[in-house]
């Protein structure tokens, strides 16, 4: 039987990525104290140390003020231009939003209240995503995740959410979509959009251009354009002016809100009995005085700097897995020379600065997360992506002293914050990759891994500039943007892959939602006489889902500008000032528009076709009518038949029986892509990054032909189902690099989970194995790659669940052995031993 | 790869695994070829499918979907040598069964498979070539293992020689139980040697691998004497009961010296991990419940392997 669904769009919002357990996050759900990793570091840090300790008891509370504000002044700027809307409520949030200071800290500024807080972006689509239980605006109880007070709902009921009722970008992009459009869209987890669940695709700032700069001369520049206009100019009159003037307002609040900071902490320090403290307070007060307004002349300033724009992002909008914090190691690196040279600062006061920042972005909650559910209280991910290391502009590396001092801080730090990228290239210094290595083995997954040697060709190919593209950073959870050269802004869609499979299977009908014909209609599958009709009826219907979806994704850009503008992004984007115009109004002239779409259960669909390949048209060992009947009984009473789609050739072995059909299915979606172009005149590329989508969208595909059964998760990004690849990982990387269509540049990332035990890679010598690994796989022009070192958690479950974990190899002195073929005694003494290694 | 035909790489012999990202047997990331058949029967043995010099029969019971669903193993056996048991699954009757693997190839669930593949030198470097990229990187290559893979000493020397012309590294791991012609033909062939010495008591080796030591210890001593210069790491399996004295590691390591020494002497705990196979072969695991030894005594023993001697 299929499950049902909560059909509430709210809850289609999946949440980013679903973090494996680390040692430190394990020994938080153990109930273990918080606080920084090694003694050395807890005493020369202890200012970090107690800012997190007992982090997880404090309570999340929601932030309504900021919707409150919002609503509040867009009530009174109706008609007006959407960017000038979006600088007045912004000004309005930056001069009435409640500040505060937190004890101990240096760096300051929240987009929330004290401690832990989500805000509420009620422009969005599922605002009532942080109803705690049944659909409804209740009081929360104790045990509920997020604390929802009385005044919180009046606040949301009568003053925000009638508004926006009536406001909102998600309801008039599905009255705008053709009918046939909408209906597919109306059936969820089919082609999910995330257009109008958060206002950007994920990014990050050009901060550099803050700190370097600073907000003051950025109206300035804004000021002299203004003045500059021709009132002749009609254009510049009615497009131009209001964006600068947007622009003036938002800068002239920024400065306001760190003047705000600076006053609360003179006042503050009036109060303040400890001697020390105070001295820290008025300097708190001389920081915010300066930054960002002007240049930033240390790197305690340009910390505070990159903070507050964090923090006025934040209340602008929602960003897709919330701001980024770009190459961080490259910005803030000249302030970090300059202390440390005039002997201002050590180490550890750089990283006390750093770890600020990592603190803060731990105190915001996303509110992508499931309602309901207090066990999710540390899963409410959100990853600031952080990048270290790859090359500068001019193409040398660009590893420095602080990119090193970033991994240390990974290794101490025990949250998962920031979500860290190495950019790995060719000429990476073996240090840097020791470094990362030993990283990598704290087993918390990080680093994740992006690979020059694939993404810098990839974006030139897109049209950018070498130094662009040499440029990039990380943001979201495998995306890549040049700050100043890309301009994409929509969310875009997860295609689900498996509902494609099935409708081929049963032309044009799926089973969760009572046989109704969604795609079109290819004939009786059991009429199929060779794989190649099977095939032709796969390439339809799969072309018919995505013409639904570039449609989708059309009409949302088009429609986008009219609800959401975001001056103070644009401010700090090279092309949006020169052309005047906000991000979300495109075409930004000589903007880049690399869009994608990313489709789900690649793994999955190979296996199924494959086995369809082998057991119904090879060696005809089942007839499609047996396969059929017993995907119909979700293999009830058809073991056999299952077992043989289990045991039929994978994806993820190597095997070019399976990854031809891979390769094929990459190239269709890649021409299909080729032939788009979208909106505002860019590129859809075609990537795998499921993050948790996989499990949703599995859940309205009935059993497939790879075996797996009705409602179990699809396979993840481009990785092979799950304990589909038992050859080893350098068998999985070479399927992975076999499917690629390199010849076409509408591709971008290709997400990749390996899965080490962590005592295969022990001690100096399994460092140095783990840097050959990289190396091979920069060889390999791979986009991504990022380990989980086993820990005990997926051990047990591996126990409890033998064939999901099939391919879990384990390492004992001389031998490495595949976990589920061990009698349970062995199981446990190698348990046993993995909780002595973490 | 083009078959190279001169050097006869059609030669052929018997494998029962090719195992990718091996990273304990020989320097980087490795690729190691299990060569079937040995003339040893140690009881800790974690292979045992390894043994034989033909192919096997292996039946994982867990795996059998049972009458209910399925029959179709005992409908194509010939030998009538399966049944059912209690549970409706299927039952070998290992004294009729020839191992011919009809049923193994019926078997949907795969609880029925044939262990032992014959191969070409050909085959077996296209695979191990596969990972090129990872040798280059990591300075690994192709590892030949066992059974006893001088057991199969011109398949063995084939390999390795292929592979020596093709620029992998190469490396062995032998119980040193063989024709010392054969150790003597691939030992210029490898870069790094793995072997074996398990206890110096001959009669104590007799019971716990069914061969004396003589042989073993004769080959290493011509071994270090021919190749000096050759990587050699001796490995010693610690058994509890067997030789997990301090005396039965100081002996060893006083051979070692009195032979000319070794490049490292290896000493790894003992672990069951074959017994679930001795299952599926139909076999009784030879040595019962043994404790695996503490990583305490391990220490304790690896100093006194220390001590025995000068290491090179
Ligand atoms: S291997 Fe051959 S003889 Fe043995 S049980 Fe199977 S079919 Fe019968
Ligand atoms: S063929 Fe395989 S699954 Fe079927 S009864 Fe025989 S052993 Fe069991």
């Amino acid at each position: 039987m299929l499950r049902t669904l909560d059909q509430n769009p709210e809850s289609l919002v999946v949440p980013f990525p679903g973090i494996v357990l680390s040692p430190q996050e394990a020994r938080i759900e153990r109930g273990e104290p918080v606080g920084l990793i090694g003694d050395a570091a807890r005493s020369k840090r202890a200012r970090i140390h107690s800012m997190i300790e007992g982090f997880r008891e404090r309570p999340i509370r929601l932030n309504v003020e900021r919707a409150r504000l919002l609503t509040e002044s867009m009530r009174q700027t109706e008609g007006q231009p959407t960017v000038l809307r979006w600088g007045k409520a912004l000004a309005h949030i930056l001069e009435h939003h409640p500040i505060h200071i937190e004890d101990d800290e240096l760096l300051v500024g929240s987009a929330g209240p004290s401690g832990r807080y989500a805000v509420v972006y009620c422009e969005n689509a599922g605002y009532g995503r942080f109803y705690t239980r049944d659909n409804e605006l209740t009081v929360s109880r104790p045990g509920d995740p997020i604390i929802i007070t009385e005044a919180d709902i009046a606040v949301l009921k009568n003053e925000v959410l009638p508004y926006w009722d009536n406001h909102q970008y998600n309801a008039a992009l599905m009255k705008a979509l053709p009918a046939d459009t909408k209906r597919l869209m109306e059936k969820i987890f089919i082609v999910t959009s995330t257009a109008a669940a958060r206002s950007m695709l994920a990014w990050a700032h050009d901060y550099g251009k803050v700190l370097n700069r600073g907000i003051g001369s950025i109206k300035r520049e804004a000021e002299t354009k203004l003045d500059a206009i021709n009132p002749l100019d009609t254009q510049a009159c009615v497009e131009d002016k209001p964006f600068l003037e947007a622009v003036i307002l938002v800068c002239d609040a920024m400065v306001t809100f760190a003047h705000r900071h600076a006053a609360l902490a003179r006042t503050m320090a009036a109060a303040e009995p400890r001697a020390e403290r105070r001295e820290e307070l008025l300097e708190i007060a001389r920081v915010c005085d300066r930054v960002p307004e002007h240049p930033a002349t240390t790197l305690r300033e340009a910390t505070q700097s990159q903070w507050f724009v964090q923090i006025v992002s934040r209340l602008e909008q929602s960003i897709g897995g919330v701001v980024g914090n770009g190459r961080i190691d490259q910005y803030l690196y000249p302030y970090y020379k300059k202390d440390l040279e005039a002997g201002r600062i050590s180490d550890d006061d750089a990283l006390v600065l750093l770890e600020s920042i990592w603190v803060g972005m731990a105190r915001t909650v996303d509110l992508y997360a499931k309602p309901g559910e207090p066990s999710l209280t540390d899963g409410f991910a959100h990853w600031e992506a952080t990048t270290i290391g790859g090359v500068s502009r001019d193409g040398r590396d660009a590893t420095n002293e602080l990119s090193y001092l970033i991994l240390q801080s990974k290794r101490e730090f025990p949250l998962h914050y920031p979500d860290l990228s190495a950019r790995i290239h060719s000429r990476t210094p073996d240090a840097f990759l020791h470094a990362i290595a030993e990283t990598i083995k704290e087993g918390t997954g990080f680093p994740k891994l992006f690979f020059d040697d694939e993404i810098i060709p990839s974006l030139l190919a897109k049209g950018a500039e070498v130094a662009e593209a040499n440029d990039y950073c990380v943001t979201g959870c495998t995306e890549v943007k040049m700050l100043n050269r890309d301009v994409v802004a929509t969310g875009c869609a997860w295609v689900n892959l498996g509902a494609i499979l099935e409708m081929t299977l049963n032309s044009g009908r799926l089973k969760f939602y009572s046989d109704d014909r969604i795609g079109v209609v290819t004939g009786d599958a059991s009429g199929f006489a060779t794989f190649d009709e099977l095939w032709t009826a796969f390439s339809a219907q799969a072309e018919n889902v995505m013409r639904h979806t570039f449609i989708q994704q059309f009409v949302a850009d088009k429609l986008k500008s009219s609800f959401i503008a975001s001056p103070m992004f644009s401010m700090l984007h090279d092309l949006c000032t020169a052309d005047c115009k906000d991000i979300h109004a495109g075409p930004i002239k000589n903007g880049l528009y690399l869009g994608f779409f990313d489709i789900i259960g690649f793994g999955t669909v190979i296996d199924s076709l494959a086995a369809i390949k082998k057991l119904v048209f090879d060696d005809r060992t089942l007839t499609m009518d047996e396969l059929l009947t017993a995907l119909d009984a979700d293999f009830a009473g058809h073991e056999a038949v299952r077992q043989m789609c289990l045991n039929a050739p994978k994806y993820g072995n190597n095997d070019p029986y399976a990854d031809n059909i891979g390769r094929d299915i990459e190239e269709t979606f890649a021409l299909l892509a080729h032939s788009q172009t979208s909106a505002f005149g860019g590129e859809l590329d075609l990537r795998y990054v499921s993050v948790t989508s996989h499990v949703p969208l599995g859940m309205i595909v009935a059993a497939t032909p790879d075996g797996r059964r009705s409602g179990e998760p699809l396979s993840e990004s481009v990785s092979p189902s799950q304990g589909a690849d038992v050859h080893g990982p350098t068998a999985t990387l070479a399927s992975i690099a076999s499917t690629k269509c390199a010849q076409y540049k509408e591709r971008a990332a290709r997400l990749l989970n390996m899965k080490l035990s962590p005592a295969s890679v022990a001690g100096e010598i399994g460092t140095k194995k783990v840097m050959a690994l990289i190396r091979s796989v920069c060889d390999m022009k791979m986009w991504h790659l990022q380990f989980s070192i086993i820990n005990r958690e997926t051990l047990l479950a591996a126990q409890a669940n033998p064939e999901k974990y099939r391919n879990l190899l384990v390492r004992v002195a001389g031998y490495s052995a595949y976990f589920v073929d061990l009698t349970p005694a062995l199981q446990n003494e190698i348990i046993r031993r993995t909780e002595h290694t973490a | 790869m083009i078959a190279d035909a001169a050097s006869g790489n059609g030669t052929r012999g018997w494998i029962f695994n090719i195992q990718k990202f091996s990273l304990h047997d020989g320097a980087g990331i490795r690729t190691v070829v299990f060569l079937k058949g040995c003339p040893l029967a140690c009881r800790w043995c974690s292979n045992p499918e390894s043994q034989a010099y033909r192919p096997e029969l292996l039946y994982a019971r867990d795996r059998c979907i049972g009458e209910h669903e399925c029959d179709r193993c005992i409908r194509v056996c010939k030998a009538a040598a399966i049944g059912r048991d209690a549970d409706g699954k299927a039952a070998i009757d290992r004294s009729l069964c020839n191992n011919c693997g009809d049923c193994a190839g019926a078997c949907p669930s795969k609880a029925l498979e044939v262990s032992g593949t014959l191969v070409s030198v050909d085959e077996v470097i296209r695979a191990v070539e596969q990972d090129s990229g990872f040798y280059v990187r990591s300075g690994g290559g192709l590892t030949l293992s066992g059974g006893e893979p001088l057991a199969q000493d011109s398949f063995a020397e084939r390999l390795l020689a292929t592979a020596r012309r093709r620029g992998l590294d190469t490396a062995i791991e032998t119980s040193g139980f063989c024709r010392w012609e054969a150790l003597q033909r691939v030992a210029p062939l490898v870069d790094q040697l793995f072997y074996d010495i398990k206890c110096l008591d001959t009669e104590k080796h007799r019971v716990a691998t069914g061969v004396s030591n003589e042989i073993v210890l004769d080959n290493f001593q011509k071994l270090r004497r021919d190749f000096p210069a050759t990587v050699v790491v001796v490995r010693t399996p610690i058994i509890p009961g067997l030789n997990d004295s301090r005396e039965d590691i100081q002996a060893i390591a006083r051979f070692i010296d009195s032979a000319g020494g070794a490049t490292a002497h290896e000493l790894l705990a003992y672990h069951g991990f074959g017994e679930p196979k001795y299952q599926r072969l139909g076999r009784t695991y030879p040595l019962g419940c043994v404790e695996t030894a503490s990583d305490e005594s391990m220490a304790v023993l690896r100093k006194a392997a220390a001590c025995g001697g000068d290491r090179r």
